[in-house]
């Protein structure tokens, strides 16, 4: 299968740099799906599940949130706030966040408060559903 | 008399070698940490360049491009970020960054986030508007509170807390130089002309649409850039100490060899001095 090149960065590094057959992301307006030949697109992410089939097929998840992808001729850029590899997460810590986090949610005063705790819930959620597969 | 003088410069040399051993143990901490915060300036980088990139690229894809954050509003207030040290014992690295903020600042109203425990205690005695106090730990501030900080920004520029928002970091230069520097975050920077002669370059498709896209990502623009300063600043600070205790413990090498000299001066005078007693008392015999 064609690949292309696919390069995703945080502020701790680069994650992955080669080539993709396929990477589905989240996007703010749902999931999708990058292959080779993708028009040139830009879209900002939300938080959810990332799934790559790398050049010999191999299937790796990861759990990204926030940033942004840039698809281009030549590269597909991930952006990303957070990447985690799902063999990477720790499932203690994520649990410990998600308590925290509804926690947070429970004493929430005022609606800013309330969106962090739950965009922190969010994010733990994800990463104990990838950690538990 | 030359005793009790002896005895001083002894006390005086043991004190200045206790003071040495410290200036020697933080220079080796400062060395070490160092590393660290010089490959975290490496890690961010491409993060940055690239967020930077995609940044311009959306601003100047289209010739009616707006968006809130591109706007140039009348200033009437000012923010500065600022990123100072938690410690002092760093030659001239906070005052120069509060130098380098008066100087920007003149003498318009401004309200600070300082970042830093040097940073929230200088604004707070000069009763500064102080966007928050939370992040008084320099080396703790992780990226998740700078995303989080890019939020705050970014709602208080659009709520119009401020008209402009500045970052004041130090720029790490090398092991010897460092330099402090501001740098402008908001408004970003755009040039309409530039927009209007480029035209449209490229059809990129934005989804749900270019303005949308901008508007999500400022904050993780401001947020990367604060990580990037702060992690600048960061290794600027272990590089002034580093340079600072260096010349420490080199002014307290010197000071305990001129003590010595002087130490063993007294003593051999006391010597001579006793000496001459003895041989006086005798001829008195």
């Amino acid at each position: 299968m064609s690949t292309f090149h696919l390069q995703i960065v945080t502020p701790d590094g680069i994650f992955f740099d080669g080539q993709a057959q396929r990477i589905r992301l989240r996007g703010t307006e749902g999931d999708f799906c990058i292959m080779k030949n993708h028009t040139d697109f830009v879209t900002a992410l939300s938080t959810g599940v990332t799934r790559i089939i790398l050049e010999d097929g191999t299937v790796k998840e990861a759990a990204c949130n926030g940033g942004m992808v840039s698809v281009t001729k030549d590269i597909t850029r991930v952006i990303a706030v957070t990447f985690e590899w799902a063999e990477s997460i720790d499932l203690q810590r994520a649990q410990a966040a998600k308590e925290q986090a509804e926690q947070n949610l429970k004493d929430a005063t005022n609606i800013k408060e309330q969106k962090l705790a739950e965009a922190k819930l969010k994010r733990a959620m994800t990463r104990i559903h990838l950690a538990q597969d | 008399m030359a005793g009790a003088s002896m005895k001083d410069i002894k006390i005086r040399i043991k004190s200045v070698e206790s003071t040495m051993q410290i200036t020697k143990a933080m220079e080796l901490v400062a060395s070490s940490k160092l590393r660290h915060a010089k490959e975290r300036v490496e890690k961010a980088r491409p993060y940055f360049t690239t967020l930077h990139a995609a940044l311009t690229d959306i601003a100047y894809s289209n010739t009616e491009f707006a968006s809130p954050f591109i706007a140039k509003r009348e200033v009437k207030k000012v923010c500065y970020v600022v990123i100072a040290g938690d410690r002092g014992l760093a030659g001239g690295y906070n005052s120069n960054i509060f130098k380098a903020v008066e100087t920007a600042a003149g003498s318009a109203a401004y309200s600070v986030l300082p970042i830093g425990k040097k940073s929230v205690e200088y604004f707070e005695r000069r009763k500064k508007d102080l966007v928050t106090k939370h992040y008084a730990n320099v080396e703790d501030v992780n990226i998740g509170d700078c995303f989080e900080m890019g939020k705050i920004l970014a709602d208080g520029f659009l709520k119009g807390d401020f008209d402009e928002l500045y970052l004041v970091y130090t720029n790490f230069v090398s092991m010897l130089s460092q330099v402090p520097a501001t740098v402008k975050m908001l408004p970003v920077n755009y040039d309409e002309e530039y927009a209007k002669q480029s035209g449209p370059k490229n059809l990129i498709q934005y989804e749900p649409s270019s303005e949308a896209v901008f508007d999500n990502i400022v904050p993780q623009y401001i947020a990367g850039m604060i990580y990037g300063g702060l992690s600048e600043s960061w290794a600027s600070e272990l590089g002034a100490r580093r340079t600072a205790m260096d010349a420490a413990s080199k002014n307290a090498g010197e000071m305990i060899s001129d003590l010595s000299l002087k130490y063993n001066r007294a003593r051999q005078a006391s010597i001579t001095q006793e000496l001459t007693e003895i041989v006086s008392g005798a001829e008195a015999l």
